[in-house]
């Protein structure tokens, strides 16, 4: 088991109270591939949130590798996403400023565990493999919709994380590209043996994954 | 272990930012070394003005001034050789020679005198000194434009001439004018030196000739009018009331009381420098403080993604104040470099004789500090300007920025 919440409550106290999770509790193994499903505002993506530990304002507890979040400092917090956590977005949000390897390779020279040529070697691997080595010195900006998140992929398995976490990654993409990220992100959990999670509202993805975690009103449906 | 701030990554990061926007770069970069220049050509020309007249006026005349005081009318003076002669001579020597702050002094007999050369004849104010005490209070050698100094003072009826006086005169060294005072004794006189201070105020009237020769003409064999008095500490002027307190029949004046123009002048062009290169620089550091907020708020994306990824808050202070600073540096050196440029122009910049001032050129102060001041001026702005923005990029909550709000 990589990942475990336990009781996870979250409240949102702007415009009014309203609880958005109740009492979500869960456990994902290692190299599973788990499609969290459900209607929009129903708590997918704040479920995410939590789980990718960019959010630590929830009551509960969360365990990632044996060890509770709730215990680490921001700083720590910080680090163990940089080195554990890969994030894909609905929005693929790559940095304009910089060119499709810079990208990809940004992650890593914060985890600074590689000198650059090393980091670049690693990034243009990712790139071939993601399909984008040709566009490695491209503005990212001028990339489609489903390069752009291609990118994004190869950005989030950079410092080679156990989890990736992905929200609606296809939420803005033609079916061709869908299948194709799909593919990648299912390729990335049986070929490198990754823990993936995706929120999603696609009915192709959600059956073809492992397991799916169905959420109503926020709450997990057994 | 956690991992410097500075380090390569988030300088790199940084400069990406910076070269992204080019031209925001590059105006706030001129807003800073414009600050920055207006404040050395300022401060350079000001204080060189200042440390000009200083040299100038207070170099050449005395901190303190002891006269005798008038008995009687004005009226009386005018008209015939009634002059004010000091008394307790003695008790004042022995006051000053023992005086802490004194550094030396000089006995003085003035007198009004009509100068008359072969083209014309103008009044003028007779210094009569006595050479070797006059030479400590007054480095007059190097000021002479023609002939000699306080040394040839020691030959009974000579003279030296400000050269302004000198001019209206159309006298020069070696020649001879005649000296008419106020008791109708005229003398022949040898003028063995012209000299300038480039004060117009002093060459216009200033002359020296021996105390000796001035008190036989005047028949006050061992009289004097005034003794004058250099500081060691000049801005301490306690002994002015000492004298004041102890020598009732005599005037006392300090440097202050008889050049408050120049005084209130310098005081002027003090304030003036300070606040128009303060304004400047607030309105440089203002100029960073929008541009680095506008890219803070424009880049609330990217902040949002660096943090996702796993950059710290402080990580994200370091990647835009560094951004600030890297303006503030360049346009602070860049600042300045114009600043010498320009202050060495005007150094150069020939000066039309003013009815005030006699100088060749614009006096231009070239102190290193001040330019040290103006770098560390520019620097200490834009980092004030760009931490502000800074630290609201560091605040910036990634979760709120992803969904879009
Ligand atoms: N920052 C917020 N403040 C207040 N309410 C929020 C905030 N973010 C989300 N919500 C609410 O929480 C609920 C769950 O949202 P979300 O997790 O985005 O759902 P999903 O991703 O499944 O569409 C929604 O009702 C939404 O309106
Ligand atoms: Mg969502």
């Amino acid at each position: 088991m990589i990942l475990e919440a336990k009781h996870i409550h979250k409240y949102f106290h702007e415009p009014q109270k309203q609880q958005v999770l109740n009492d979500v509790s869960l456990q994902i193994d290692e190299k599973e591939l788990v499609s969290v499903f459900g209607e929009s505002g129903s708590g997918k993506s704040t479920l995410l949130y939590i789980l990718s530990t960019l959010d630590t304002n929830f009551k509960g507890d969360l365990i990632i590798n044996k060890e509770s979040i709730k215990t680490m400092s921001p700083s720590c917090l910080t680090d163990f996403r940089n080195a554990h956590i890969g994030f894909v977005y609905q929005f693929h949000y790559l940095l304009p400023e910089f060119n499709v390897l810079q990208n990809v390779m940004l992650p890593a020279m914060k985890l600074a565990e590689k000198n650059r040529d090393e980091i670049k070697e690693e990034a243009l691997f990712l790139l071939e493999e993601v399909g984008m080595k040709d566009f490695g010195l491209r503005p990212s900006y001028k990339l489609s919709g489903g390069q752009q998140q291609r990118v994004a992929i190869a950005r989030a398995l950079i410092n080679n994380p156990m989890l990736i976490i992905a929200d609606e990654p296809t939420g803005n993409l033609d079916q061709k590209n869908t299948d194709m990220v799909f593919e990648l992100l299912k390729d990335i959990t049986e070929q490198r043996a990754k823990t993936v999670v995706i929120a999603t509202h696609n009915s192709k993805i959600y059956k073809n994954s492992h397991r799916t975690i169905e959420m109503i009103d926020g709450s997990i449906r057994l | 272990m956690p991992k410097p701030i500075f380090n390569q990554t988030n300088f790199f990061i940084a400069l990406q930012y910076l070269f992204a926007r080019k031209k925001q770069s590059f105006l706030a970069t001129v807003g800073v070394m414009l600050g920055v220049t207006t404040f050395i050509v300022m401060i350079n020309f000001m204080t060189g003005v200042n440390d000009f007249l200083d040299d100038a006026v207070f170099k050449g005349s005395p901190d303190v001034i002891i006269s005798g005081k008038q008995e009687g009318s004005s009226k009386q003076q005018s008209l015939g050789g009634n002059l004010n002669t000091l008394k307790n001579i003695d008790q004042i020597n022995t006051l000053l020679s023992d005086h802490d702050n004194v550094r030396s002094f000089a006995h003085q007999i003035i007198s009004p005198a009509i100068l008359i050369s072969t083209t014309n004849q103008l009044p003028g104010g007779i210094n009569g000194v006595f050479p070797l005490q006059e030479h400590q209070m007054v480095d007059l050698n190097r000021r002479l434009i023609e002939g000699r100094g306080f040394e040839s003072l020691s030959e009974e009826n000579t003279i030296l001439l400000g050269v302004s006086l000198a001019k209206r005169l159309q006298i020069s060294a070696n020649d001879t004018l005649k000296m008419i005072l106020p008791n109708g004794k005229s003398e022949q006189l040898l003028v063995a030196g012209i000299f300038s201070f480039g004060i117009t105020t002093i060459d216009n009237v200033r002359t020296y000739m021996p105390a000796t020769t001035l008190q036989r003409l005047l028949g006050k064999e061992n009289s004097i009018t005034h003794i004058h008095i250099k500081l060691k500490d000049r801005d301490n002027v306690a002994i002015k009331k000492t004298l004041i307190q102890k020598f009732e029949g005599s005037t006392v004046e300090d440097w202050k009381d008889s050049n408050k123009t120049i005084v209130i002048g310098n005081k002027v062009r003090d304030i003036l420098t300070w606040s128009v290169s303060f304004a400047l620089l607030l309105v440089a550091g203002f100029g960073i403080y929008n541009i680095m907020n506008m890219t803070v708020f424009q880049k609330r994306k990217d902040i949002a993604v660096l943090k996702t990824v796993g950059y710290s808050s402080n990580d994200i202070i370091f990647i835009f104040l560094i951004q600030s600073i890297i303006i503030g540096v360049f346009g602070a050196l860049l600042g300045a470099g114009f600043g010498y440029i320009i202050s060495y122009v005007i150094s150069t910049t020939p000066l039309d004789t003013s009815d005030f001032i006699i100088v060749d050129t614009y006096p231009i102060n070239f102190n290193l500090g001040y330019y040290i001041l103006g770098l560390a001026f520019g620097v200490v702005t834009t980092i004030l300007a760009g931490y502000f923005p800074s630290k609201k990029a560091s605040q910036v909550d990634p979760v709120t920025i992803i969904r879009g709000l």
